[in-house]
Order: C-alpha cells, then structure tokens, then sequence
C-alpha cells in the first residue's frame, strides 16, 4: 500500500515567510507553514527503515516526521503535486536515497502541503492555489481543517502513470488519400483508430506529395515511425526551412547568402588572423582562445514550450543548451551561462484564452516572468555553470509568446590525444549508445510544435521539466573523464525530435544506421514505438562507440551515478533502419530522410513603417530623466543578477552588476581557464521596437549594440564574433519575410564591415498567438520581429576588463561618436506613447574607426570605465554611470539638438566614457572628431546636466525600484 | 614538506575545479576525487592531510540541501571519516560542503559528538538564491584555518545558507569559540541580521562554525571564488587605482588566507613564496 511520508518545519521557514509576504501584498493576513511530503508507492514497512531513510530528509534541528498535532492551528489546508509524467526530481532522489539506504528501489512523488491560517474562504484558497501552481503539469487538492482532520489529512495520492495502450505495434498509414485527408494528416497528425488525431506534424501539403510518391515508389503503405521521423527531421526547427528555401531572386535563400557568406568572407579577408575553428556544422560554434584551447558558443530559444509551462520551458532551455556545448567537437566544458527573456509588462494583466468560451487562460506576464527567470535559475545554479550575462526586454506584443534566449560557452582543448578536439565522426559499426534518462512521453511533437503557431490545440505533453543533476553526473562523466581517453568517436545532443534526430543526423556520417527501439529504457511500459523514436526526454546524448570500447565506457559511466544504453549499429547500408521486436517497423533511405524535401520558393514584399516625427510635451530635464530610468526596459534587473550564480568556477572578472551602485550591466568578463590570463567577454544586443519602423535598421542596431558592448568591456574587435537568433511572427506572410529579408541583409553588411563573423544562430520563426480576448474575440498577437545578436570575444589577459562606472573624481567625461536626430522607435518617444519615423540608421564605417580606436585605447589602459549608450540614449547612460560609481557629474553639453534630443537619442555607435585627465592628450588625439568632451566627475553626489542637478539618490531609487518587489 | 588534500566531487557537486585548484596555489598537492571512488578505496583518506567538500548542488538539493550527500557519506564512508577527523587532519566544507558537514555532523560536534546533528543551514529568509559578495570578520577562534581578527570579502552563493540552532546550542557555540565567521557591515561592523550584509538571515551572524578542535571548519562563503584580485567585484576599481598609483596589483586577496593557513598548518611553503 502506497504510504505518505510528511515533513514538518517546525521552525521559522524562509519559505513560508515569503508565501506570507506575498500573500500580505495582496491584502491577506495569513500565516502559513509548509509540510513536505514524499509519497512512497509501496510503504516503507517499519519504523526502524522509517526512522534511517528520514535521515535524509528530517533535519531534526529544524523538522520532524508529520504525526496528528503536529500542524498546529489552521483553516485550510492545500496541496501541490505534479501529474502523472511529469518529471519530479525530488520524488527520483528520494527513491535514490530509498536504494541506497534501504536497497529498496521503489518510485517516489514529492509533494507540499501549505498549511494556511487566516481569515479565508474557499474562494480565496482556490485563489491561492490558483497562483501557486500550473495546472498543466501540477495538481491542487484543497481541503478545510475540519475535512482534513476527519480524514486523517491529505488523501495519498500516487501520479503514477498509467497507459492503456495493449496495441504496441507500428500502424500502416495509407497516403494514397485526396489532398484534403493530406493536408489533415500534415496539420493534425495522423488518424487514431478512434477518430482522435496524434498531434501536428508540421507538414504542408506538398510535403506530404513528397513522402506520398516516396512510399508510392517503394510500393508499401508508410508506417507510422516514419511519418513521424520525417516530419521532425523537415520541420522548421531542425531544417531551417524559411532560410534555406530560395526567397525572390536569392536563390541559395537567406542562410547562405548572407549568414554563412558574411562568415566566408571574413574568414577569407582574416587569412592568418582568421579566428574561426568550427562554424555552423556543430551544435556549437568554435573560436581560437588561444595557441591551447577553442571557445565554443551557442544561443537557443525555448518559446512555445515557456508559453505554457514558463519555469519547465525555460530550464529545459538552459539545461538542453548545456548539452549543445558537451555536443560540440569532442565534447566541451560547459563555462558561462547567457540568458535573455522578451516579456509583456509584469504590472499588466491581460486576460486572452488559447481556447474559445474562455477555456485555456493564458498565464499571466507576471506568471511567465518569475517561471522563466527561475527556470534558469534551478538549471544554471544547479548545473555550476555561472550565468553572468543577459537581459530582459519589455514589449505587451510578448504577451502570448515570450521569447525565452539560453546560451551556453563552453572551452575545449585543440588538440585530445593527437586529434582536433573540435572534430568527430562516427564509423561504421560504432555502436549507438544512448546516455542520461529513460524516455517517456515528454517533449513529444516538441519540434514540430514549435515550428507552428500556439493555439487551442497545443499539446500539453510538449512541456517537459529538467533534470540538471541527472545530466551533472553524466556531464562531468562525459567531458572531465571519459572524452580524453577517446572512448567514443562521435557524441550529440539529445534534443528536438529526441533520438530520430539525433541518430539521424549522426548516421550522415556512415550512410545507415540501424536502431533496435525495444532496447530503449522506457519511464513507464505502454508507449508507441513511434513516440519513443521522437519523444524528446530531456538529459540525453547520444555517443558512436567502437565495440571494443563499449564496455570500459559503460563501467566509467555506471560508476559516475549514469546510465546508458547500447540500442543499435551505425551502418554504411544508406538504410535508416528501425526494429521492433524483431520486425522492421522503418526502412527509408537516409538520403530521402536528409534531402527528400521539396523546396518551397518564397516571395516577399516590404513596406517600411512609422510615422510623422511626433511633436513632444515640454521638456523637464529631472521629471523625464527620472521617468525614463524607471522604464522597464532601463531599470534594473539586479533581482535577476543576484540569484544567478555568477561566480561559480571561480571565473568572474567582470559580473553583471557593476560598480558599488551595482548598475545591470550589457557586458561581462570571465576568465574561464583559471591559469591562463585570458579573458572571454560575452555581450547582446537587441532592439526589436525598431521594426516597427525599418528591419534593416533594427538589425543594424542589434549587431551594433552586441559588438559596442563587448568592445567597450574591454575586448579588441579583432578577436570578436557573434551569434544570430532570429525570432521572428506570421513567417507565412511575404510581407513578414520581407522583413526578415532586409534584416539579413542589414546584418550581412554590418558584419562584413566590422569583420565580426557569425559563427552559430538559430532561428524560431512563428512567435504568433492565436486564441481569443476576454469578449471571446478572435485575436492574434504577433512579437516585433526580434533579432538578438550575442558576441563573443577573446582579450588578452583580463587586465584589459574596462567596468562601466567611473573611478576617480576629477576624471574627464566624453562621448564618443556622433548624436543625431534619431528618436524613432526609441525608448523616449515610447515613454510619449509615440514611434517616430528617424530611426536610428548605423554608419558602419565610422563606427568601426571608433571601435578600432577604443580597441587600442584599451590595450594602453586609458579608459576608466565605459558605458555604450543603448536604449534610453546619453541621459540614460550618464545616469546609470553616477549609480555605479555613486559620484557625480559636472557637464555641460553642446549640440545643434534640443537637450531632449540629445540626451535620448538612440544614435548608434557610441560610448560614454571617462579618463584620468593624464590620458587626455593621448585619448582626444586617438578619436580625433569622434570624442565630445562633456565635462567632469565629481564627489558631490549629484549628476549636473546644463546646472540642473539630480541627486543621485533619485536617480538609483528611479532605477532600481520598480522591478525590485519580483 | 608537501601534503595531500582531496577534493570532493559528484552527485552534483560543482566546485570541486577552483577549490582544488586554491589548495594546489597554496602549495598542496590536491586532487580531485568523486565520492563513489573514495566509497571505493576508503583507506585513501589515511595518506591525506586535508578533505574538502566543496560548494555545488549535491542531488540538485532535493530534500535540504546537504542532506542526501550527506547520508551518501554516512552509508559509505562514515567510520573512515571519524578516525580522519579524530587524527590530526584539517577539514573544510564550503557552501554545499558546508551544508553536508553540518548534516554528517562533523561540526559543530560540541564535545566531539561527531555525528551527532547540532545546526540546520536551511532556506535563506529571503526563500530566494543569493549570489553576492558580503565581508565577514574572522571571530575569536582557535581554528587553523583562519586568521584571528581579520576580515575577507569574498562572495556567497547559495539558497540555504541560514544557520539555525536551539539557544543552548548557540550558547555553546559562542564559550567554546566555535563560531568562526560572521557576517559584518563593509565598515566591520555587526550585520545584526540586516539583508544583504547578512545575506540569508542566518542566528547571530554565522557564516562558519568549527568543531571543538577547530580543524574542521564549514563556512557558506566561497573563499576560493574570492582569492585573486581578479575575481573581486571591487576589482576593476582596484587595479584602476594601482595602475594611477604606480604600482602592481598583487595576484591574490582575502580568500586565499584559509588555503595558505592550511599549508602552513603543515609546514608547506607555496611555490610562489619558495621561488
């Protein structure tokens, strides 16, 4: 009989005094405390077993085992739990300590009681709990005190999971149907036997054609795996459709033309100097680091998934990006953590519904907001991966659909063992081995779910919760063991499209592979053949294996707390080959699988947007300064900063708060080789409200901002490169590609330019809403095109780390670059409830004599700190400039522009900085025209604009308070 | 004179790199290794002179954190550890390792009842993950480890970090100088609880405890994260003013002292200091 174990704090509990808190925000007086609870599927038999495995989990100088009395008085009490399938990472570590204690293996499901006390009715409970947890993966169980009492407590209840499936075979499906049953299939997913269909393939019609005449070719009705295969292997996730099809006359499309020909180029002008080791082929990108070590870099976006379930979306991003730097070369150390988050305003409450008749609520911006934010934490913190740099952007229109950015670096030796640590290659009779968890239902129709627009009938099952220790044990397996003793010969990330894509992608290699899928370890008996193949179960990879090894390497792995798997060859027969309890349940042709797909031509169209130049309010220099700093998308985020480990692997030089006043920083520097002087400097940029106006110039921006950031922090512009994530809405419409046409372009040119190459982007091409308002309206939300731009650069020894805040009164203040009337789309004329029509348009060439300038300058050590003016403009970055250093400033500033203008303009390519007045000679000469003197810092706290001061103290409180309460 | 210090990892710990790395730069011959080889070869622990459990997420601190490393040990290696601690060995548990050391019960261990558990180190009053420098006073302690009288700023990271205890435990603590870090204002003075001085509102300040003898010494900050200039938060203000000044940074700071004290504590000179 299933028993439950309960847990009591028994003193005060941080956990539930912040329940309290945020309790009494909302105008209840109510006191709580928190009983966990470890729900075992058969009980534990004695109390002597009880009293040695409750070691484990009852610190007795705080708790004790739950007996009758214990809860003390209280109304309500309210209990949370996952549903079946869900993954519980408590609930597995208990059943680990209950084997290891008791040798007693038995599932486990973690739960928390919250024991509620105050004035309360059921309402306000359900309330309570509303907030409190997830309905998609989480169950709520409410009962009264005297309910409680009378029934001994909460009910045991066991999430176990519980398929019906008896029928565990491959189905035929017959393609030879009209166009419309076609379509049906490609939309909807293939026809249960009930009339219920499996979930969306992705697949347009003339996909479906394709696979039809296929299968008519090899005269046998498809199978059900291999529908399924293709469909995750040709979605927009894993192929990039949208920009490898030939758009209007660029015929090799958007890819390669502009992204990996900018790459080409510049590696091609670099000749010797080319920083570039492995692009694009690999789940990462790598540059040199030095004569020893590549860096590696990756940024994926998590979005759909965020939507529904924000915390599992969000660490299943981090946790899966972490596996795209281990899946680099020969596996790579995973070393920094980036992260980045698009998201509606947290003080708003918007009310849309996925469903019509007001079923499905969309989760509130505030909801989404903390989910996504403590996704990364549990993933990074829990992983030891620092995650010093990021950014949070605000805009209503990511209501729907936050963008959710992760990005891990990772180093990895040139050379292992005589071979190129970033090269791989699986060979023929490489066992495919599969290492980390078992595979359940999650993550199923992940890929080709995100390739489509969220509406009513997004699956449920697409949301799935990281387990970061599970992949920890077989990381640092993997990477700090196993990878230099060359037990492997090639290793990959387990994630969209689960092992189809993963041992797909791999057999390429070899030309075949063959899969015996009743080998691998399932969560719980009952799945379909085809969910296995596709499911997406996080923390797995998948390794070739040269037979000689396997064993040596299973033992290695099993040691380290990791499991893994032998569950088929890698072949040369150009066969993908899948078999099921002896029967060949798939046998396509791999080169059919990798370029069987039709292309589709696209056309687009563009019209450029914006408006009249908006006449403005009168200007007050203190009330509009002191607004702007509190906009969202200019306040600080250091709630964020602070609980992300950013110090962990004892690497961090430069963090993301800076200066004593602790400004969020848009650049950080790291020395991820503890005793190699060298520094790595990571930066983004975004700007995604200027496409509104022109896409061309957002993405100018974009990169811009990326590489002024790293730039100014420090890194010379010569070892620079940068990543691409297009997130872009509506990737149907000519007149959205249109758009993303122009930004290619845009950023094609600016790269080639500055010689920054691309080296690794991806792409999420339909962050569109589609559901209906409060009034049961039809409504579509569709974000800004948005385009984040990540840099990676390399300096020398981290001495040449320049932090943004000033450092000594009397030092002098410039601005480096020209200010002009560009205010379209900016953070200002937004604050007016306007877009403008001059959008800030970046001139390349002058920028890149600023940053080669700034680049040397740094090299001699004459700029005391430095501050790219970004969003808000020059007003913004004086500001935050005073915060940190909590000195003043003394300026008086000269333009043909009125003094709004000019302080928030959003110009690009400048840099505010300060020297110590002994460098001025040698910095006024260096930038020529380029450098504004502006004035002096001063002790005196206040910032001195034209002799209109601002107290600091009213600056940070604008500045640091209104995300303070998250 | 070299010694040997071993270096805890797996199951989710995540320091094991730059803790190992700081006995190395105070002169150790320090290794790294995973608790299911030491599980393994036990009789390893009678070559070392220094165990420590560095900081991570041991079992993604599911049930508390520490508490399921900690029983990991208890089951495996508990009798080896005793007579470790009993012979003339210094102990360190740092953050997560602090966590586990409180659990094991090697520290406190008022009157050298090791195994017995005297503290929790338990959810931050602020129930959220705190990253950040803070400056703690090295109390009045007879512990090898440390420098009477001195301070370090060196950062914690953690989410249980909060030090709690019955009074007559406290009191114990305070007259047999058993408390060997609190948190303090940056100008020294007492924290008194304040947020974010004291980061997770642990009784009385502590931010490290030591057994009786002093050689086991569990502290949340992370020394090793804090022992060169470079990783300092200050630090771009730092070399700034060296650079106006005309002088050399020095390569360390504050949080290097518990590693040199260690390598003094068994007569190891540093390679940098030897050469």
């Amino acid at each position: 009989m299933s028993q439950r174990i309960e847990v009591i704090t028994v003193s005060e509990d941080g956990r539930a005094k912040v329940l309290e808190q945020n309790l009494a925000k909302t105008g209840k007086k109510i006191s709580a405390r928190i009983v966990d609870v470890y729900t075992v599927e058969d009980d534990i038999r004695n109390a002597a077993n009880l009293q040695a495995l409750s070691k484990s989990f009852v610190n007795p100088v705080t708790q004790k085992l739950l007996t009758p009395g214990d809860e003390g008085d209280f109304d309500w009490a309210l209990e949370i739990g996952y549903l079946p399938g869900v993954t519980d990472n408590i609930g597995h570590t208990v059943s680990e300590l209950s084997n290891l204690t008791l040798n007693d293996n038995q599932p486990v499901y973690s739960s928390q009681v919250i024991l509620l006390k105050g004035t309360l009715n059921e309402a306000d409970v359900k309330q309570i709990a509303a907030g409190l947890h997830n309905p998609l993966i989480q169950r709520a169980e409410i009962k009264d005190a005297k309910q409680y009492k009378k029934d001994g407590g909460m009910d045991v209840i066991v999430p176990k999971v519980r398929l019906s499936n008896d029928h565990l075979v491959a189905d035929d499906v017959d393609l030879n149907i009209s166009d419309a049953e076609l379509t049906a299939i490609g939309k909807d997913g293939i026809k249960n036997p009930d009339g219920t269909r499996r979930g969306p393939l992705g697949m347009s019609l003339l996909y479906m054609q394709a696979v039809r005449d296929y299968f008519k070719k090899l005269g046998r009705p498809a199978k059900d795996i291999e529908l399924e295969m293709l469909a995750q292997s040709w979605s927009e996730h894993c192929k990039h459709t949208i920009f490898a099809s030939p758009i209007d006359d660029v015929k090799d499309g958007l890819y390669k033309h502009y992204i990996k020909r900018a790459t080409q180029e510049i590696r091609a002008a670099k000749g010797k100097d080319d920083i570039c080791v492995s692009v694009f082929k690999d789940n990462s990108g790598g540059i040199v680091f030095d004569d020893e070590w590549l860096i590696t870099d990756k940024v994926e976006t998590h979005n759909s998934p965020s939507a529904l379930d924000p915390f599992g979306g969000a660490i299943t991003g981090i946790v899966g990006v972490n596996r795209d730097c281990m899946g680099f070369g020969q596996g790579a150390k995973p070393v920094l953590n980036r992260y980045g988050f698009c998201l509606a305003d947290p003080n708003s409450s918007p009310e849309f519904y996925r469903g019509k008749g007001k079923q499905n609520k969309m989760l509130s911006p505030a909801t989404i907001m903390k989910g996504v934010i403590h996704g990364v934490n549990h993933g990074g913190n829990c992983s030891g991966i620092p995650s010093p740099q990021g950014f949070l952007y605000f805009d209503d229109r990511y209501a729907g659909k936050p963008l959710v950015f992760a990005g891990t670096v990772g180093v990895i030796p040139r050379d292992i063992n005589g071979k190129k640590g970033h090269e791989k290659k699986a060979n023929v009779g490489d066992l495919i081995v599969m290492v980390g968890g078992k595979v359940g239902r999650d993550g199923i129709h992940g890929a080709t779910f995100s390739s489509v627009a969220l509406d009513e009938g997004s699956p449920a099952t697409a949301v799935q919760i990281g387990d970061p220790i599970t992949q920890k044990k077989f990381s640092d397996a993997l990477i700090k063991d196993i990878r230099d003793l060359g037990l492997y010969s090639s290793i990959t990330d387990n994630g969209a499209g689960g092992l189809s894509s993963s041992v797909g992608e791999m057999a390429g290699d070899t030309g075949g592979f063959e899969v015996h899928l009743d080998k691998v370890p399932l969560k719980y008996p009952g799945m379909q053949p085809w969910e296995i193949w596709i499911s997406e179960s996080q923390e797995r990879m998948t390794l070739a294996v040269p037979p000689k090894h396997i064993e040596k390497l299973q033992a290695l792995l099993a040691k380290r707390g990791s499991e893994s798997w032998v569950i088929g060859t890698f072949t040369n027969t150009g066969k993908a080959v899948i078999k099921w309890h002896g029967e060949t349940i798939m046998d396509m042709d791999l080169d059919f699988i990798h370029d069987g797909l039709p292309e589709t031509p696209l056309v687009t169209t563009f019209t450029r947007g914006g408006d009249a130049e908006p006449k403005l309010p009168t200007f007050d220099l203190k009330r509009d300064m002191l607004a702007m700093l509190s906009r969202l998308n200019i306040c600080s985020k250091e709630f964020v900063a602070t609980q992300y480990d950013h110090n962990v692997q004892g690497s961090a030089v430069l963090g993301p708060l800076q200066g004593k006043g602790r400004v969020y920083a848009e650049a950080t520097v790291s020395r991820p080789v503890l005793n190699n002087p060298r520094g790595v400097v990571l930066s983004q940029g975004l700007a995604p409200l200027y496409s509104d106006i022109d896409t061309y110039h957002m993405a100018t921006a974009s990169l811009d901002i990326a590489v002024r950031n790293a730039v100014a922090a420090g890194c010379p512009i010569d070892h620079l490169a940068i990543l691409d994530n297009f997130c872009w809405c509506s990737s149907e419409d000519p007149e959205r590609l249109g758009q993303l046409k122009r930004a290619c372009e845009a950023i094609y040119d600016l790269a080639v330019l500055y010689q920054t190459p691309f080296i690794s982007g991806k792409d999420s091409m339909f962050n569109d809403f589609k559901g209906y308002d409060a009034n049961d309206n039809p409504v579509k939300i569709s974000i800004p095109p948005t385009l984040l731009v990540s840099g990676i650069g390399v300096m020398e020894n981290v001495d040449q780390a320049v932090s943004l805040d000033p450092k000594m009164p009397g030092d002098l203040v410039y601005l480096i670059g020209q200010t002009r009337d560009e205010l379209g789309a900016s953070e200002f004329y937004a604050m007016h409830g306007k877009l403008g029509n001059n959008v800030p348009e970046t001139n390349g060439a002058a920028n890149l004599a600023i940053y080669k300038a700034l680049s040397k300058a740094n090299k001699h050590h004459w700029i005391a700190s430095a501050l790219p003016v970004t969003l808000g403009g020059l007003g913004v970055a004086l500001a935050k400039k005073c915060i940190a250093s909590g000195l003043g400033m003394d300026l008086r500033l000269l333009s043909t522009l009125t003094l709004d203008k000019y302080l928030f303009s959003e110009s690009t390519g400048r840099v505010v900085v300060t020297i110590d007045p002994k460098y001025k000679q040698d910095f006024e000469f260096l930038f020529a025209h380029d450098a504004h003197y502006l004035g002096i810092v001063t002790q005196d706290p206040a910032l001195s604009i034209d002799g209109v001061k601002i107290n600091i103290a009213d600056l940070e409180s604008a500045y640091k308070n209104p995300l303070k309460d998250f | 004179m070299t010694a040997k210090s071993l270096v805890l990892t797996g199951y989710g710990i995540n320091s094991e790199e730059e803790t190992s790395f700081a006995f190395e730069t105070a002169g150790f011959n320090s290794q790294i290794r995973h608790i299911n080889d030491l599980a393994e070869n036990p009789n390893e622990l009678n070559d070392v002179q220094v165990l420590c459990i560095p900081g991570g997420f041991s079992y993604g601190d599911d049930t508390g954190s520490g508490n399921a490393f900690a029983q990991k040990m208890r089951l495996t290696l508990w009798d080896h550890l005793k007579k470790f601690v009993e012979r003339d060995t210094l102990t360190l548990g740092i953050c997560n390792g602090c966590q586990i050391v409180a659990n094991l019960g090697l520290a406190p261990a008022i009157d050298k009842k090791y195994g017995e558990r005297f503290v929790a180190v338990t959810h931050n009053l602020t129930a959220r993950y705190q990253c950040r420098f803070v400056d703690v006073a090295v109390q009045d302690t007879n512990s090898p480890w440390l420098t009477k009288g001195t301070k370090l700023h060196i950062p914690v990271a953690h989410g249980e970090g909060r030090f709690m205890m019955a009074d007559e435990t406290l009191k114990t603590l305070k007259d047999m100088k058993q408390i060997a870090l609190r948190f303090t204002k940056p100008d020294g003075a007492m924290a008194n609880g304040e947020f974010p001085f004291n980061p997770n509102g642990a009784m009385d300040d502590i931010a490290g405890i030591t057994d009786p003898t002093g050689r086991v010494l569990a502290l949340m900050p992370h020394p090793e994260r804090g022992m060169f200039n470079w990783q300092r938060d200050d630090y771009a203000t730092l070399k700034d003013r060296a650079r106006r000044e005309g002088k050399a940074l020095p390569e360390t700071t504050d949080g290097i002292q518990i590693f040199q004290n260690a390598a003094q504590y068994f007569g190891i000179k540093a390679a940098n200091e030897a050469a």
